[in-house]
């Protein structure tokens, strides 16, 4: 499903270049649960935005279902985007100005789809992580936990086969960060393949098989 | 998907009340000016009503007598005798009328004296414009030849002088002379028509008048249509060849141009007094550059103020890329929001305009004014704001939209 070869990734702060990645083979296959560990600033959050196509690689080739990403351009990138891969970001990242409804049927409207038919998915979305009463409320009137509900809804209304999770539950007390979880491990039963940033051994041990990132290389 | 926009649009635009109506002040201020500017433009240039026959109409304001060898020069307006030898026998004017400058004359009644502009005509004068006559009459080709004291007023003048009582029949001492009012006309306020009052020509105090070269008259021509111009302006030129001066050793020459209204503008703005040419042309660009310097400037500060609002949504910028949107929608998305704003602003701009014309018209700064909003320039203003919209747009959009996902989400700002 997911497969990264030689991959590598540099940044650049004046003069200074840093490795953030180094020659990265990885491959996840489809319905997996897999969870990339590693220090703060080991190169975990870049790996996980280069499978997801939210940053380039220096170099290396990014494969998704057996296709090969060489030239492709903005608008084709952000097909794929679309309709391959939800995602789940520590801070949330819903947009204030839009209600819970509107935030969740965001990835929809980049889909030639009725509106009709986009609320209908949004809300069921929103039914299954239990925030239904809560769609016409803003985010900024919810909690953490319920807003991370929401940014679970919106990564899976438009039913990605991926998942990319940074750190989900960073920034969530631990009974919300467990409900989340089991949100999550219900979606990869239900056959999402799920990537997933983490700090946390317990939650990582939920899932089937633990990368681990060290100054930007796989260790096993 | 172009609905969506709209309401993130008009969603975000309630969300950040201050950025919105600073846009909105910014972009209706700026056609609120333009809007009152070109409707006191074409007042001047291109009035309807009375002057409605401006668009074949030439006039003549001043003459220049000049002898450089002396160093002698006047510029004035007109004798009278300058339009019955030299102008009146054109042979393309269809009509040509002498009408002095407006002179402060005092009006004497019972109790009070009130000062008031008074303007001597000849029959032509009263035929080339069209005042609109609200009672009585305005003076006849036989009332000016025969010397008759009658007046005309206009609709304030009349209320000013005799209140609710008709004005039409009364008499009246102008200058220590005695005049009967016989027409009340309406209020206005145009180049050749702004007066308060009106007498024939022929009841000056003494008959001098007919005989001096440079005095208080203008003359106004009318032709059969625009494409005489040239012809009345030929025909003039060949007229004041062999100008005949009182005082030949004075005076060696004379400069009299014909004008439409704009020339004249330009004429005496750009002082262009010696040569045919009144500089019209140059007096548009020059307005027309000013005026898009003036609209240049807010949409520099719009382009500005759009760059930072939209970096600031750099994080909002980022969720959408990630969920699929491509670089093409996130420019549309933000263009349309600006088109929004723009469009609000534009009509917020037109009713502040009507709204600044009224009180304009009302408080009297302007005595007589009647302006109206063009239309014309209303849409023109409309589409120019619309290119506000996209030109403050485009720029920021473009720089927004192309921000690499994963440096939006952390906020960055390049």
């Amino acid at each position: 499903m997911i497969k990264l070869s030689a991959i590598s990734k540099n940044y650049h702060t004046d003069k200074v270049q840093t490795r953030a990645l180094d020659n990265i083979n990885l491959q996840v296959d489809a319905g997996e649960f897999v969870s990339i560990m590693g220090p703060s600033g080991c190169g975990k959050s870049t790996l996980l935005n280069i499978i997801g196509l939210l940053d380039r690689p220096a170099s290396g080739q990014i494969e998704i279902n057996g296709q090969l990403l060489g030239n492709y351009s903005d608008s084709q990138v952000a097909k794929l985007r679309n309709q391959t891969f939800g995602f789940i970001f520590q801070s949330f990242h819903l947009i204030n100005e839009l209600r819970v409804i509107d935030n969740v049927e965001l990835p929809l409207l980049y889909r030639k789809m009725p509106a009709t038919e986009r609320r209908a998915k949004a809300k069921a979305a929103l039914e299954k992580v239990g925030l239904t009463a809560r769609m016409e409320h803003f985010p900024n009137q919810l909690s953490g936990g319920q807003q991370q509900r929401v940014a679970i809804a919106r990564a899976m209304v438009g039913e990605p086969q991926i998942l990319l999770a940074d750190e989900p539950t960073g920034n969530l007390d631990s009974q919300m960060g467990a409900e989340v979880m089991s949100q999550l491990l219900a979606l990869n039963q239900a056959g999402t393949t799920i990537v997933m940033v983490t700090h946390n051994e317990q939650e990582a041990k939920h899932s089937n098989r633990i990368v681990r990132v060290f100054d930007g290389q796989l260790v096993q | 998907m172009l609905k969506n926009y709209l309401i993130i649009a008009w969603r975000i635009a309630l969300q950040r009340k201050l950025f919105t109506l600073i846009n909105l002040l910014c972009i209706s201020l700026t056609l609120l000016v333009l809007l009152v500017l070109t409707a006191l433009l074409e007042n001047t240039f291109q009035p309807t009503g009375v002057e409605g026959k401006s668009p074949r109409m030439l006039q003549i304001l001043t003459m220049l007598s000049y002898n450089d060898e002396r160093g002698n020069s006047r510029h004035s307006p007109l004798g009278y005798k300058v339009i019955t030898d030299y102008i009146k026998p054109l042979p393309s004017a269809e009509l040509v009328a002498a009408v002095s400058l407006p002179e402060s004359t005092t009006v004497y009644q019972a109790e009070r004296t009130t000062d008031l502009l008074m303007r001597r005509a000849d029959a032509a004068y009263w035929q080339i414009l069209d005042f609109e006559v609200l009672s009585g009459r305005v003076p006849s080709a036989e009332d000016v030849a025969t010397g008759r004291f009658v007046l005309v007023l206009n609709q304030s003048t009349a209320k000013q002088l005799f209140g609710q009582q008709p004005a039409v029949g009364q008499k009246l001492n102008v200058g220590g002379q005695q005049f009967e009012v016989i027409g009340v006309v309406a209020d206005v306020l145009q180049l050749n028509s702004f007066a308060d009052m009106w007498a024939p020509v022929s009841t000056y105090p003494s008959s001098d008048y007919q005989h001096q070269m440079w005095g208080n008259f203008t003359a106004l021509i009318l032709t059969r249509d625009a494409a005489n111009f040239t012809a009345i302006k030929q025909e003039l030129a060949t007229a004041i060849v062999d100008f005949q001066f009182d005082d030949p050793a004075m005076w060696s020459d004379v400069r009299i141009w014909a004008d439409t209204k704009l020339d004249i503008f330009a004429r005496m703005l750009l002082q262009n007094e010696r040569q045919a040419d009144s500089g019209a042309a140059t007096l548009l660009m020059i307005i027309s550059a000013l005026m898009l310097l003036f609209m240049l400037l807010p949409a520099l500060n719009l382009v500005n103020l759009n760059t930072g609002r939209m970096l600031e949504r750099s994080t909002e910028i980022g969720v959408r890329k990630a969920f699929g949107a491509s670089r093409q929608q996130l420019i549309w998305q933000f263009l349309v929001e600006n088109l929004l704003l723009c469009t609000v602003g534009g009509l917020l701009g037109l009713v502040l305009a009507a709204a600044a014309l009224e009180v304009i018209e009302s408080s009297g700064v302007i005595p007589y004014l009647q302006v109206n909003i063009n239309f014309t320039v209303f849409a023109l203003g409309m589409l120019i704001s619309i290119i506000f919209g996209l030109l403050s747009g485009i720029i920021p959009a473009w720089r927004t939209a192309k921000l690499d996902p994963v440096h939006a989400l952390k906020g960055a700002r390049r």
